[in-house]
Order: C-alpha cells, then structure tokens, then sequence
C-alpha cells in the first residue's frame, strides 16, 4: 500500500470538505452533507474506472491479478476516472442536476487543489528544470526544478475560490460547473509542459474540458437569458 | 440484456483464463553475484537505471510498462538493468516476454544476495545512478509515471554536468 498517495487523497478530500463547509457557512442553500456524499461517491468510482482502464492500457488483466487494482500508486488512467466521476456526480445530483453541480463544482476545484499540494506528502512537487528563485532541487541535488504541483494548488485554490464568489451573484444554472470543469483542465494544461512525463500527459484531453466546460457555460447562460425573457407579462 | 449479461461473464472467464507462460525467444537470465553486481554498477559509464523485480511480485506487473516505455524513450543514454530476484528461471522469462522488457539486460539472483549488497529488500526497487555508480535516488515500491521520469531526467542532467 502506497501511503504517502493516502496522505495526498486526503489532502484533496479535506480540501474538498473544507470548502464545502466553509460555503455552507455563507450559503445557507448549500447542504454539505448532500454534496459530499455525491463528491466522495463519485470520486472513489472515478478512482476504480481509472485504475482498471489504467491496468488495460497496460496490458494487466484485472481478472486475473485483482490485487493489482488496490495498487493505485501504479497509475490511475486521468481521462476515465475524471469521465467516470462526471457521469456518477450527474447521476446523482439527477433531480437537481444543475443546481447541484453548480454548489458542488467550485469545492471540487478546491479539493483537486489539496490533491496536489499533496505532493508534499509524496515528495513529489517538482517538475521541470528552473532557475527562477521560488525552484527548489531533490535532496543531495542541485539541479533546481520548479515546485510545478504547487502552482497547480494555488491556480486551482483560487479558481476555486473566484468560482465560489461568482456563485454567490446568481449566474444561470450549469455556468459555475461549466467554468469549474473549464478552469480545472486549463490549470492541468498549463502546467502540463513543466510536468516530466514518460507517457506524455493526457492534453487534448484537458483541452477538451476547457472546450466543454466552456460550451456548457455559454449554453446554460443563453438558456438562462431565454427563460427571463420568456416570462409571462407581470400581473397587473 | 440477457445477452449482453451472458457475452460479459464469457468474457470475463475468457479473460481470467488467459494467463501466460510462454517465455516466447527470451533467453536463459545469465546469473550474478553480489560483487559481479557492485563491479557492474560502478564501471558504468551511462547513467543507470537499476530495477528489482520478480515475477510473483504483482506491484512489478504493474510497473514493467513504464520500465519499457522508459527503455524505448532513454535507452540511448541511459543504461536500464533489471535485477531479477527470488524466481525461477521459467516464470521469469515469461514476465519479460510477457511485457516486451528483454529490450535491456536482466540479471537473476534466486538467492537474494546480490540484491542484499544493495543495502535493501522487498521488490520492486529502482535505483537510480550517476555513471560511475554514484547513487542518485532510491525508489521503494511501485514507481509512477512522474518519478520516474523525474528521475531519468536527474541522472541524464547530473551526468551532463
């Protein structure tokens, strides 16, 4: 068992409850209880799909070596568990789908923030080499490197936060999850090219997502302008 | 629904029996000794990437296609020695055909022994050196991805300099 990848899990979860609770403090809308029970639900399935995706793609049969699925360190394939948590985060925010997904989204930014300042658990925040004076090096090195996980944290902190403070001015159902999505895969693809990579990160992916959460949110606001201007003349 | 119920327990039995034992043209594991390993180490004059495994061992399942992918990228300018441990000479074959990892040299130590002279136990390990045998880093456990990238990166560059 990988334990210092349980220390950032909870990182991320923590972040997440922390700043569910924290709106839930200034939103008397929000029930946290609710949308933690869909955030964690959805996350631990997301975690399962990439993992056996992961397995597949390399060239592992989960049938025949179940064991290997607890071994989440050995790779958790993005796209799927990120497509998979989407879609059981919808199925159970279903009778409220957008309304749910608004509260939910900017606290899941948050928590994909404590997700990677996690790396600190993990010693593992460094990324390409850099000279700028915040780069720091791995023990008995001195080749500095930028701390590439760290800025992923705080982009992410404070889009989430920004998110939160959108949130509180109404925007048309579905605009907050579609910008939340947005800014999660354009802080995944900014910080893509510090990232050492073997396999070379999933970035038409996190492309798509900005793509996406982009489209989602010029949707829901024309559908939101429609509805005001449809409505019926006031009542006299 | 029936059906598709019926095509996907066959083919999860199909699945479950398809394990591999076939050693396919992967060679005899020529065998080694503490000291052949040490002498090995430090007459390196390309970076190396030094990786304990075993074929029972599950974690090295999962990451031997990182091992190939790393091979296949930086086998160039880094040296890549798998150091197989504990197994038999059958199973251990089969892993490495299994996976496409006889690209680089693997050496076999049933006893333990030689791994025992790099000051650690349990498998998967992955060494990391400067040429020369200067060890860089040590990985305990299942590498990912990024570490291990990481890594190659910080041997090539320590080499560099």
């Amino acid at each position: 068992m990988e334990f210092t990848l349980l220390w950032a899990a909870l990182a991320g979860a923590g972040g997440l409850y922390g700043a569910l609770w924290w709106m839930g403090r200034r939103d008397t809308t929000v029930c946290v209880r609710d949308l933690w029970e869909i955030a964690i639900t959805a996350g631990a399935v997301g975690l399962a799909v990439g993992r056996v995706v992961a397995m597949l793609r390399g060239g592992v049969n989960p049938f025949t070596h179940l064991g290997d699925l607890l071994l989440v360190r050995a790779g958790v394939d993005t796209v799927a568990a990120t497509v998979a948590a989407l879609l059981v985060a919808a199925w159970l925010a279903r009778r409220d789908l957008f309304d749910q997904l608004d509260a939910l989204a900017p606290a899941a930014v948050v928590g994909l923030a404590g997700w990677h300042a996690g790396c600190l658990f993990r010693d593992a925040c460094l990324g390409t080499p850099s000279s700028l004076p915040w780069a720091w090096a791995q023990p008995g090195s001195d080749i500095t490197r930028h701390p590439v996980e760290l800025y992923a944290a705080l982009g992410l902190l404070l889009g989430g936060w920004l998110l939160f403070r959108f949130r509180l001015r109404y925007p048309a159902a579905g605009v907050v999850a579609g910008l939340s999505l947005a800014s999660a895969g354009l802080m995944r693809l900014a910080t893509e090219p510090l990232r050492p990579s073997l396999l070379a990160g999933p970035v038409w992916w996190y492309a798509a997502a900005i793509a996406i959460g982009l489209g989602t949110a010029v949707v829901a606001t024309r559908r939101g302008s429609a509805r005001v201007g449809d409505d019926p003349t006031p009542l006299q | 629904m029936r059906r598709i119920i019926v095509a996907l327990v066959l083919a999860f039995v199909a699945a479950a029996c398809g394990g591999s034992g076939d050693v396919g043209t992967v060679g005899v594991l020529p065998a080694t000794t503490p000291d052949e390993l040490q002498q090995l180490i430090s007459q390196t004059e390309q970076p190396l990437v030094l990786n304990v495994w075993a074929s029972w061992c599950i974690p090295c399942r999962s990451e031997a296609p990182l091992l190939k992918v790393a091979h296949d990228s930086f086998g160039s300018t880094v040296q890549f020695i798998g150091l197989n441990v504990r197994d038999n000479q059958t199973d251990a074959r089969a892993f490495l055909n299994e996976f496409g990892l006889d690209g680089f040299e693997h050496l076999f130590d049933p006893s333990g022994a030689a791994q025992s002279s790099l000051g650690s136990g349990g498998v998967p390990l992955t060494f990391f050196y400067e040429p020369g045998g200067v060890l860089a880093e040590r990985h305990f456990g299942v590498i990912d991805d990024r570490t291990l990238a990481l890594n190659i990166d910080e041997i090539i560059r320590r080499a560099e300099n």
